[in-house]
């Protein structure tokens, strides 16, 4: 159930109406682009050897056996590629002393994760090079990996602990402190502690962000054409435009050489938010061949090499005062990055810097993140990156300290949040929230979820021994959104900006092609920007053409991830629809005879302020086209493009609640009921909006019950196939109560705060609030995520023996 | 995902297919591909030759085994065709109203895809510890019948599954079918537990309960899915059960010892004290079900 | 993964090791294994491992890492270590038998040897990846037949010998 309450007044039709999407036809049917239906004449097949160990020397590689094997044409290793292959770049140094180890896609002399590529197969069919992937002997000699995520922050070469990098001499690669009252922001959390433990209440509690895989549903794919002036690539990338950038800056080969399509991606979720070693490698097998290459992973390979996301642990100390008044919050934060630092690995946790203090007033907060390198596969993005590592930790905490107090859960959130009369709110992380109404998205949701009923359900439950016990989780979450401001980004060192860039081309035939620079991967932006660009300039919904993902169409852009295709590429597309209507108005004006500002702009119609008469839009782009007949001084032509930067994030928020139910004898999880109503502003497309809440709350969720990638003792991923790693499907989850309300954005002309993430970020601490809730009569305060039926059964054997 | 080469042979009669199997010492047979693709795409075998069992129509079918011979006990037997897929068996209203407990088994198998390429017979041949029909064909004491080059023998299911992945089926012999006993007047449950729907059971118990009287417990059968290397039968908790009555504390009771003597594995899903503990709850559930009493 | 397997010898505790002194006949206790070479203490050879649907081939390396008899003959130590891959590539397996012998009560009187074979066995690869653990199963079982045999190859002659 879906319902919107309190939608503003949309300023045509097509703001805030429900529109199938568009590419739903072929995406779901296949018949369109993928990057591994791209088949060229003559194109060569590549397959990875990649080393079964964590921690390697590569002592010897025999390859004469594979490249004698039928069909094949090469095998390369990384000494063979040393030259051509480039190097895969760290976007974001969180800080000037980051230790960053060099990451050639095709490893040279030592592997630093099992998965690690150690040669490429060229053969004449993908068949072929898979039967001789098998034939290339290589030999280890094992090096001690460092895995576990503290024992590798700990070891250092003289204490003989496992070093991921031993040239290196260290795991830490950087460390990353705010502080409020170095800031400027707040008090100092030290004093706040010291205080509470004199007088007041110290919550202090350790959680773990088990380390999760994107499993997006098409596996990752490259298809490299070197032949004609430039070379094209296609790929299964969030990030065409910063792949091209990057490719062109490590490997010498002009940019203005090389396009780079991101035809139809199915899902990414953060996953393909990378610049890889497989697209590396198969543009440098190319380039050296002259011929088209081609690579597809495999689901195993895809689980076990493509970046993975969290892992971390958080170590949290919560202040406040006997009342439940919070007056501190330290964080110390230890972020798993696995054997390289990815693009923006480093800046993961350095996004939830922000979020901690969530929608609280908190008077002082400290914020410390070391990042460490281990030999496993590395971290990056994962939907919400940083946002949800941070939302879990608070919302877990308002749990308990509500529990501390014997008090109701959702009183103690009133009691510590920016109420709606005080925004705009600048918080003790230095950000200013624009907008946001928790009360009343707390009242709606507390009234959908029957929240006293369920309570005295649970009562009733708990007096009468019910094996099956049932639980209340909330969480009040926020985010921050649309990313991002350029010049924010340039203070947080991180190496591009944050801006987007929009095209309008008014075709003589009336139709409108719109480019982007957001390129899309499953999220609906052709649906939703044609509405926006239906919206301003008055054309049907069907006569917008949204292209976007190849940079010799949409040459400029900065693409998709962080929920920011809305709010900053929607925003560009918006502003250039403007610039378009006041381009065609001297158009209008000249065909019309009358004085341009005597003429209006509506629903697609420039007419003459009191008379009847009027030209469409289409109707001035063919006069524009043809070109006859126009004012002097002008150009001929309405197209307009403009790059939007905005200066804001923005801030969706959102009251989620769960009720589970915990079959106390065998320790299962069974989800009962979950509602949720979220702000996330201006409202486009309320179908779009409700798939990507239900869709990320179902990843969310698969966090907090089912989601875990483990290695074992010597760093091979136990979880390297999909009956393992569980992803639910349908029949595990229930029907949601979506809903939301609507504080505009004032970033941005929409309004829109962004949506990509909520739904994720929220969905896991409620869940897991819900679960610690049901059986805390049992003495249990936490449950190690994914709750796996056997840890809250244990839990409540340990907790009932204590 | 593409396995390594192998030779392809398509037979249309069980001789035929026996005759293959006869002349290749490195064979594997297919029959409805949902465990042997997967690891022949991971390459974790690599056999020469492959043999698709699946266009043999006598393999195919639901059959009454009218008098029922040595099964019958009475009540007759249903013979099922080895390849006959799990779909079919879910579309019988004979397997749903005869054998219960095949029919819940067989509906908590993976997914729809999967039961429709899933055969009866590939999963018991499979002898994958984890899989849903070989605690119920222990616990409806079926007879499994093994064709080879010496002709066709029966053999029960308590002599079927030997080891992991080891079953009494030689390397040149073919599961032809299964033979159910019907079970008159009996009650089922199988009681699968799992964290996701199309996994695998961390542990499952099928219960079949006979009460003579209406009031306890007469006969019961106890088939346990994933406690060891192969699907198990708790005789001891089945003669426990007799002259119980339903209830969950004498049931609960009956069932404690239904882990005794068992070695479940450890993986991510739990370890093997959790499923002990897991199977004793499981079979309280079962058999408490099974009576009607649930 | 370690496995500990335990048994008793009715032999002293010098017979039973000298009973070790063959690494062919040690070595080939592993189910499907073949030692094509001996060189000292080292040996080359392969390992079939065919189960149900798996059925892999390790080829590798193996060496008597230690081979002690204490003076007195009171007490003896082994230790053999083996590494070995696929020959797909597939998978890698590593593993160290320590076998300890001590001085045990026999159940007739005359010398017993209390046997201890500690076992760990690491698989890596994709075939470690390949689901549910099932490797682990797998491995659990070789080496279950592993020791099954050291036990009969030391009970089964030393004992007749006791007639």
């Amino acid at each position: 159930m879906t319902t919107t309450e309190e939608a503003p007044a949309a300023p045509a039709d097509e703001i805030g109406r429900d529109r199938r999407r568009k590419e739903d036809r072929r995406l779901i049917t296949g018949r369109t682009h993928w990057t591994d239906n791209i088949v060229l004449p003559g194109t060569l097949h590549l397959a990875m050897v990649r080393s079964p160990f964590a921690h390697a020397n590569i002592t010897g590689i025999d390859t004469r056996a594979a490249a004698q094997a039928p069909n094949v044409v090469a095998v390369l290793t990384g000494t063979d590629l040393a030259a051509t292959q480039g190097v895969l770049a760290n976007a974001w140094p969180i800080t000037p002393d980051q230790v960053t180890p060099e990451h050639k896609p095709v490893a040279v002399d030592r592997v630093a994760f099992a998965g690690e590529i150690v040669a490429v197969v060229v053969a004449r069919s993908a068949a072929a090079a898979a039967d001789a992937a098998d034939l290339v002997d290589v030999d280890y000699d094992e090096l001690p990996a460092a895995l576990d995520l503290r024992t590798a922050a700990a070891a250092t070469p003289e204490n003989g602990g496992a070093i991921a990098h031993p040239d290196l001499g260290t795991n830490n690669s950087a460390q990353w402190i705010f502080d409020s009252a170095q800031a400027g922001t707040g008090g100092n959390v030290e004093d706040a502690i010291a205080a509470a433990r004199a007088d007041g209440i110290v919550i202090e509690r350790e959680y773990r962000q088990q380390r999760l895989i994107p499993a997006f549903m098409e596996p990752r794919s490259v298809v490299v054409d070197p032949t004609g002036e430039q070379i094209t690539v296609w790929s299964a990338t969030q990030i065409p435009h910063i792949a091209r950038f990057l490719l062109a800056a490590t490997t010498g080969v002009p940019e203005s050489k090389i396009r780079y399509i991101a035809p139809d991606v199915g899902g990414g979720f953060g996953g393909k938010l990378q610049t890889t070693p497989e697209e590396w490698a198969a543009f440098a097998v190319a380039r050296r061949f002259g011929k088209p290459v081609k690579y597809t992973e495999t689901r195993s390979e895809s689980l076990q090499s493509a970046h993975h996301g969290r892992d971390q642990w958080q170590k949290l100390t919560l202040a406040a005062t006997n009342d439940g008044t919070v007056t501190g919050l330290k964080v110390e934060l230890l972020a798993d990055l696995g054997a390289y630092v990815a693009l923006v690995g480093g800046g993961v946790p350095v996004l939830g810097a922000f979020m901690f203090n969530a929608i609280y007033k908190f008077p002082a907060y400290r914020f410390d993140c070391r990042t460490v390198l281990t030999n496993k596969a590395w971290t990056d993005a994962y939907r919400g990156a940083g946002r949800p590592e941070a939302t879990f930790a608070i919302e877990r905490l308002m749990d308990e300290l509500a529990a501390e107090l014997g008090r109701d859960p959702l009183e103690v959130r009133r009691q510590n949040w920016i109420t709606h009369d005080e925004f705009p709110f600048t918080t003790v992380a230095g950000l200013t929230y624009d907008s946001g109404d928790y009360e009343s998205a707390t009242a709606q949701a507390v009234d959908a979820f029957g929240y006293e009923d369920l309570r005295a359900e649970q009562a009733r439950r708990r007096e009468a021994g019910d094996p099956v016990q049932l639980g209340i989780g909330v969480s009040t979450f926020t985010e921050m959104c649309g990313l991002a401001p350029s010049r924010v980004l340039g203070s947080l060192d991180y190496g591009a900006g944050g801006w987007e860039h929009a095209e309008i081309r008014m075709l003589p035939t009336g139709k409108v092609e719109v480019v982007t620079g957001a390129s899309a991967h499953g999220q609906g932006h052709e649906t939703a920007f044609s509405q926006i660009v239906a919206d301003r300039l008055g054309v049907p919904f069907e006569d917008v053409e949204v292209l976007h993902g190849d940079t010799q169409v949409a040459p400029r852009g900065l693409d998709t991830y962080g929920s920011r295709s809305l709010t900053v590429g929607g925003e560009a597309l918006a502003l250039a629809a403007d610039k378009v209507v006041a381009k065609a108005k001297p158009w209008a004006a000249h065909l019309l005879e009358a004085d341009p500002r005597d003429i209006e702009f509506s629903r697609g119609t420039f007419a003459v302020s009191g008379t009847g008469e009027g030209k469409t839009i289409q109707e001035i782009a063919l006069a524009a086209f043809a070109a006859h007949d126009y004012p002097e001084g002008i150009e001929p032509g309405i197209d307009a493009e403009v790059t939007f930067d905005p200066v804001n994030f923005s801030f969706p928020h959102g009251t989620h609640l769960c009720a589970v139910e915990v079959d106390t004898e065998t320790g299962a999880v069974r989800l009962r009921k979950y509602v949720c109503v979220d702000d996330v502003g201006t409202v486009i497309n309320p179908l779009i909006v409700a798939g990507q809440v239900h869709g990320g709350l179902v990843q969310g969720i698969a966090q907090a019950l089912w989601e875990e990638a483990v290695y074992d003792e010597s760093g091979t991923l136990l979880t390297g196939t999909l009956a393992d790693y569980l992803v639910p499907s349908a029949a595990d989850l229930i029907s949601f109560d979506t809903a939301h309300r609507s504080t505009p954005a004032t970033s941005n002309s929409l309004g829109a705060k962004g949506v990509g993430e909520a739904g994720t970020i929220a969905s896991t601490p409620a869940v897991v609030n819900a679960v610690v809730d049901a059986i805390r009569p049992y003495g249990v305060h936490d449950v190690e995520m994914p709750c796996t039926p056997a840890r809250v059964w244990r839990a409540i054997q340990d907790g009932s023996a204590s | 995902m593409i396995p390594a080469p192998f030779e392809y042979a398509r037979p249309t009669s069980v001789d035929e297919a026996l005759g293959l199997l006869a002349g290749s010492d490195d064979a594997k047979v297919i029959a409805g591909g949902q465990s042997l693709l997967p690891v022949l795409r991971m390459r974790l075998n690599a056999p020469e030759l492959v043999v698709d069992i699946g266009r043999i129509p006598a393999l195919h079918g639901i059959r009454d085994v009218a008098g029922g011979g040595a099964v019958a006990g009475g009540g007759g037997a249903i013979e099922i065709g080895a390849m006959t897929p799990y779909h079919e068996l879910l579309a019988s209203d004979e397997i749903r109203t005869e054998l219960g407990l095949l029919h819940d088994a067989v509906a908590s198998v993976g997914d729809p895809q999967i039961r429709h390429r899933g055969t009866l017979g590939g999963s018991l041949a499979h002898a994958d510890p984890a899989g849903d029909c070989g605690a119920v064909a222990l616990a409806l004491e079926a007879e499994m019948v093994i064709a080879g080059p010496a002709g066709e023998r029966v053999v029960p299911a308590a002599d079927f599954f030997q080891d992991l992945f080891t079953t009494a089926v030689g390397e040149d012999e073919l599961l032809v079918a299964v033979r159910f006993p019907v079970h008159p007047g009996w009650g089922s449950r199988y009681e699968k537990f799992v964290r996701t729907a199309q996994q695998w059971p961390i542990v499952a118990v099928g219960a079949c309960v006979h009460m003579a009287d209406g009031k306890t417990i007469s006969a019961a059968r106890i088939g346990l899915t994933n406690m060891g290397p192969t699907p198990l039968r708790a005789r001891a908790v089945e003669e426990a059960l007799v002259g119980v009555e339903p209830t969950a504390q004498a049931v609960g009771a009956a069932c404690a010892a239904v882990a005794d003597g068992t070695s479940p594995p450890s993986d991510l899903n739990g370890d093997a004290d959790y499923r002990r503990h897991l199977a004793t709850v499981l079979a309280r559930r079962a058999v408490l079900a099974a009576a009607g009493a649930a | 993964m370690e496995l500990i397997h335990e048994f008793t010898v009715p032999a002293d505790v010098a017979t039973t090791f000298a009973t070790f002194d063959d690494v062919e006949s040690v070595a080939e206790c592993f189910p499907g294994a073949q030692v094509t070479s001996v060189d000292g203490d080292s040996f080359t050879g392969s390992v079939k491992i065919k189960l149900g649907p798996i059925a892999l081939t390790f080829n590798g390396v193996g060496e008597f890492r230690e081979r002690r008899l204490a003076e007195d003959g009171s007490s003896g130590r082994m230790v053999l270590s083996a590494k070995g891959k696929d020959k797909r590539g597939n998978g890698t397996a590593g593993a160290e038998a320590v076998v300890v012998l001590t001085p045990g009560e026999g159940t007739t009187g005359g010398p017993a040897t209390d046997v201890e074979v500690r076992t760990d066995l690491q698989i890596g690869g994709k075939v470690a990846s390949m689901g549910r653990g099932l490797v682990q199963e797998v491995s659990n079982k070789m080496l279950g037949r592993f020791t099954d045999c050291l036990e009969g190859k030391l009970t089964g002659p030393a004992g007749a010998t006791r007639g």
